[in-house]
């Protein structure tokens, strides 16, 4: 079994939800981690490259940040979020960026199936909830995606830095204004309720012990330096 | 291929790599950086379409030995580039920005993607293209 640390922090602030992020990936010393969280208020995230203006809807979300991660939008409410912070040379990042998503999504769709829903990967058909022009993460799908019900309801993305990577993603729980049409999960399992599923699908298919940890006061420290940049307008308006 | 490639290796030998993949050319007073083929598959698998977007540096940018100089995203994932000598960036190859596929298509000669004036004349130790190959070999145990 290898040990690999679980965070978890509900309801936090987006500066403090990005920044930490980042604070994991520089985390050198640490051992891989699994992060769940959630966000306080709803948040809509940018994809790195995205323009705001390609983000009709941008408005609708109380706070609004770029991540370091690249992508469509995606609108942060009603959904767990994770990240995996890890050495490129870990089992599970090795190799092609195209293999470390299969294998990370085979996790994934082993607690959707826990929590009730065949989730598997598009392939090749197109999605109903494939939506052109709003900018959102799950109105636009590729093969690798994990659908149910005809529709996305997973979107993941990576930030690659320095021989580490920070894997980010969201799974739906429920709807929102701006994601249209995107998969739900039945009976509407809160965030926490739906993390255990996801670390005891890690846990079973990949062999991992994790221990849960609350961030070293350093990476606490560090979240908040590099938080503040996710907010500022420059930045988030730098497309 | 105008450039000679050694016997052992599948990559050219007039240049020197770095394990983070990228490959350094001297040309004139000047040396020209790009990614290499591996550092390609590894983003996009075969793919040329999975590359999206590649951010480069503004002429005149002061860059130390190691430092991001620019960042390319790959369908699902941002990667950041670094700067294999220190210098000074005289030139960016304007083609890669609307036009990625070049990197797929030729990530030796068209696939360039900026052109630094070092600091020091004597490069940094990197790797040769058989000591590339070796690390290689080595990453996929």
């Amino acid at each position: 079994m290898e040990a690999w640390r679980l965070v978890v922090t509900w309801g936090a602030d987006p500066a403090f939800n990005m920044g930490l992020d980042e604070a994991l990936l520089e985390a050198e010393e640490a051992p891989p981690t699994l992060r769940l969280y959630s966000w306080s208020p709803d948040t809509l995230s940018l994809g790195y490259f995205q323009s705001l203006a390609d983000v009709p809807g941008r408005e609708q979300a109380r706070a609004l940040v770029r991540r370091i991660t690249g992508g469509g939008a995606i609108h942060h409410v009603r959904e767990l979020t994770f990240s995996i912070a890890a050495r490129l040379d870990h089992p599970l990042y090795r190799g092609a960026t195209r293999e470390s998503y299969q294998r990370v999504h085979s996790a994934l769709a082993d607690a959707l199936r826990a929590a009730g829903v065949d989730a598997v990967p598009r392939g090749a058909t197109t999605l109903e909830s494939d939506r052109s022009g709003t900018g959102m993460c799950f109105h636009a799908s590729t093969p690798l995606d994990l659908a149910w019900d005809g529709r996305k309801g997973v979107g993941t993305a990576q930030r690659r830095r320095r021989g580490r990577v920070l894997h980010h993603g969201s799974i739906k729980i429920g709807g929102s204004a701006l994601e249209t049409g995107v998969a739900t999960l039945p009976g509407g399992p809160t965030p926490a309720e739906l993390g255990e599923l996801v670390v005891a699908a890690f846990a079973a298919r990949f062999e991992l012990a994790f221990q849960r940890a609350v961030p070293e006061p350093a990476e606490r420290v560090r979240a908040r330096e590099l938080g503040a940049r996710y907010l500022d307008p420059d930045f988030v308006a730098a497309r | 291929m105008s450039q000679k490639s050694s016997a052992r290796s599948a990559r050219p030998d007039d240049r020197r790599y770095t394990e983070s993949h990228e490959w350094v050319k001297p040309d004139g007073d000047t040396v020209l950086v790009g990614i290499t083929d591996f550092a390609i598959n590894e983003l996009c698998n075969g793919n040329e379409g999975d590359l999206v977007y590649c951010d480069l540096p503004e002429a005149g940018r002061a860059l130390d030995q190691g430092e991001t100089f620019g960042e390319i995203e790959s369908v699902k994932a941002v990667s950041d580039l670094y700067a294999p000598v220190a210098g000074e960036v005289v030139e960016t190859n304007a083609a890669i920005e609307d036009h990625l596929e070049i990197l797929s298509k030729d990530p030796w000669n068209q696939g360039w993607l900026v052109r630094i004036r070092p600091n020091s004349k004597d490069l940094p130790k990197l790797m040769d293209a058989a000591s590339y190959e070796q690390f290689l070999a080595e990453k996929k145990h």
